[in-house]
């Protein structure tokens, strides 16, 4: 997704990475198929790195949703990253992006109401996808530490909707009655698609390392959010839907049922003040506008 | 591939589509707005004005009392339940829409059930950055809500400052957005400090849980203030510290013992009050005292030293000056008082 943007500019040369070689692929870009989790993948994607003379590196390599197989995606997330950091330096690549998640903050009821990048990352201890990524984002600040020659930003956006971004999370909003929790009610945040490319580019960019926050402008309580969706709640009493959720939870993302609801539960909303002060982040979408384009587009696909 | 086919081709909005909708919805909000002469400013001034039902309404509770706030508890939980609220909040959550609803019920226990007397309004300062440090008591936060209405109803601005209330509050269902809405924001340093920068005035209790929940008998002994982390913020940002005495809140549930399991159980406090388990939830109806609130000499930030924020042990001094202050204005006021709960 990012490639598509970078297209546009169209001015550095572009090198890509995957497991499979993309259906679509511009002629613009040099692409290179590598295994993250293969043992050999550091040296392999270092080797390559070294030829094409890459000065940036953007890691966007992490399952969107959390998936059932843990060790699989842990082997992905964690492992794969180190790999990618490796090869990063061992290549003498000057920049590092990594597209992390602000979920990693994890949703707590003695949150402040806006979370810095400096507040400790206290994800959910059972949500193994959102724990992996916590400890990638704990094992770049030691390589950053380490290697101070180069810039490595890890950007932390909260919630993307938009037309074309599916998670389980766009998903969840998707059916016509959505299932909160019974008496609760947390300010949400999220970000349109756009705004998150668009952050990338500036990431990439410009010098701006350490962790940044990302979502669009504004809060909305999840109800109000649902009501100007034309949507209708199905609020569950806690206890009940953690207690019922569990089976169909572990089954579909290997996760107990809190590691989602607990994010519809408490409240962890990000401030977005080092993206727009540092990076010159400026969302073209506010969180009511990213929602009602996630809205909007999902109803018409309905009349396709 | 650019961004405008994507948008159009997956009914999202463009960018270009979109200012546009900006454009012609911010016409179209005057329009509405010189057509039927209605303002809400929500976010500017974190107050709208009373719409004519309201008003009625209003009126109808001077005559009636009783019934009067019944139909605003009614109406205030018809607004939580069928969602009759306005459309945008502030960045901490507060509805003024919801809270012009639910002021009914607060005029009434401000007026009627409580009597408040505020005592010291002229001590209230002009503007600048404000930090009320008020004793806290009567397990739910009824005395930030009456402060705020208190320093609203008494200061020539009309500013309702915002009151800071326990974590706990947050873990159990319903009171969170419901507190949220009224203008409470969970206390924490990194709250009070946003809220003091983004130009609100704040409410704090510096006795924290141990004074909402200490019991009976120790009515009117403040507690320990913890970490003397307000005096630090006010001495960093410059705010001028506002001593308040409640006095009367500590009736409203008084607290015969506290035992531990039921919170060990549960995650959050259960305190034993002479109605509250045994009267089921008529028991959260909070007791008929006469309050009053008596609000301080303002110690401002030029009085003490700037450059000190970070001596803990100056911070402390401050702290417990500020803490003698309140003690005494509740020694005061108590005697004052004739009886607890007549007028």
């Amino acid at each position: 997704m990012a490639q598509r943007l970078l297209d546009a500019p169209a001015a550095p040369r572009l090198v890509g990475f995957d497991l499979s070689v993309p259906r679509s692929l511009d002629g613009r870009l040099r692409f290179h198929r590598v295994d993250l989790t293969e043992p050999t993948a550091d040296s392999m994607l270092a080797e390559i790195l070294d030829k094409e003379r890459c000065d940036a590196v953007l890691h966007a390599a992490f399952f969107t949703d959390p998936r059932p197989q843990q060790e699989c995606a842990h082997e992905l997330e964690v492992i794969g990253s180190l790999n990618v950091m490796n090869a990063a330096a061992a290549a003498g690549v000057r920049k590092l992006v990594v597209t992390s998640t602000a979920q990693v903050y994890g949703p707590q009821p003695d949150n402040p109401n806006f979370l810095t990048e400096s507040h400790p990352l206290r994800a959910p201890p059972r949500a193994h996808a959102i724990r992996d990524r916590a400890e990638m984002e704990g094992l770049l600040g030691v390589f950053a530490g380490r290697h101070p020659e180069i810039s490595v930003t890890s950007l932390r956006p909260c919630w993307v909707m938009g037309p074309n971004y599916a998670s389980s999370v766009t998903r969840h909003f998707e059916s016509a009655r959505v299932t909160t929790l019974l008496g609760f009610d947390p300010l949400m945040q999220f970000l349109h698609e756009e705004d998150l490319l668009d952050a990338v580019e500036l990431a990439l960019e410009r010098d701006v390392p350490g962790p940044i926050n990302l979502a669009g402008d504004g809060v909305l309580p999840l109800s109000t959010l649902i009501r100007l969706a034309g949507k209708r709640t199905w609020p569950w009493p806690h206890p009940l839907l953690y207690r019922l959720g569990y089976l169909p939870a572990v089954g579909r993302t290997g996760d107990p049922p809190e590691a989602f609801y607990d994010y519809l539960r408490f409240l962890w909303v990000v401030d977005t003040d080092r993206a727009k002060r540092e990076l010159g982040f400026r969302p073209d979408y506010t969180t009511k506008e990213a929602w009602m384009s996630f809205v909007v587009s999902r109803r018409l696909r309905r009349y396709r | 591939m650019n961004e405008t086919v994507t948008g159009a081709e997956n009914g999202g909005l463009s960018r270009e589509q979109l200012t546009e909708l900006r454009e012609s919805l911010a016409e179209l909000r005057t329009e509405i707005e010189t057509r039927f002469s209605v303002r809400r400013d929500g976010r500017e001034s974190g107050r709208v004005r009373p719409d004519l039902l309201s008003r009625g309404l209003r009126a109808g509770l001077d005559k009636l009392g009783v019934s009067g706030a019944y139909s605003g508890l009614r109406r205030m939980l018809s607004a939580y339940s069928t969602d009759q609220r306005s459309l945008e909040v502030d960045e901490f959550g507060l509805d003024p829409f919801y809270l012009e609803r639910a002021r009914v019920l607060l005029d009434f226990l401000y007026d009627r059930w409580w009597r408040v007397k505020v005592a010291g309004a002229e001590n209230l300062p002009a503007e600048g950055r404000v930090l009320f440090v008020a004793n806290r008591s009567g397990v739910l936060p009824y005395d930030g809500l009456m402060i705020a209405h208190a320093v609203e109803r008494s200061h020539p601005s009309h500013q309702r400052p915002r009151f800071l209330a326990a974590d706990w509050i947050g873990t159990l269902p319903f009171s969170q957005p419901l507190l949220a809405r009224l203008g409470g924001v969970r206390a924490c340093p990194e709250n009070a400090e946003r809220l003091l920068r983004g130009g609100h005035w704040v409410v704090t209790f510096p006795e924290g849980q141990k004074g909402a929940l200490k019991p009976f008998r120790e009515r009117y002994r403040l507690q320990r203030f913890a970490r003397g982390g307000f005096v630090s913020l006010a001495l960093r940002l410059d705010a001028t510290i506002v001593p308040v005495g409640v006095v009367g809140a500590e009736e409203v549930h008084p607290v015969l013992f506290h035992p531990t399991l039921p919170r060990r159980l549960l995650g959050f406090p259960l305190p034993v009050t002479p109605t509250f388990p045994l009267a089921g939830p008529l028991g959260l109806v909070p007791l008929p005292s006469q309050w009053r609130i008596r609000f301080g000499q303002p110690l401002r930030a030029d009085d003490l030293m700037r450059g000190r924020a970070n001596d803990a042990l100056y911070v402390n001094q401050v702290r417990d000056e500020i803490r003698n202050t309140i003690q005494s204005l509740l020694e005061e006021e108590v005697h004052r008082r004739s009886s607890v709960f007549r007028s």
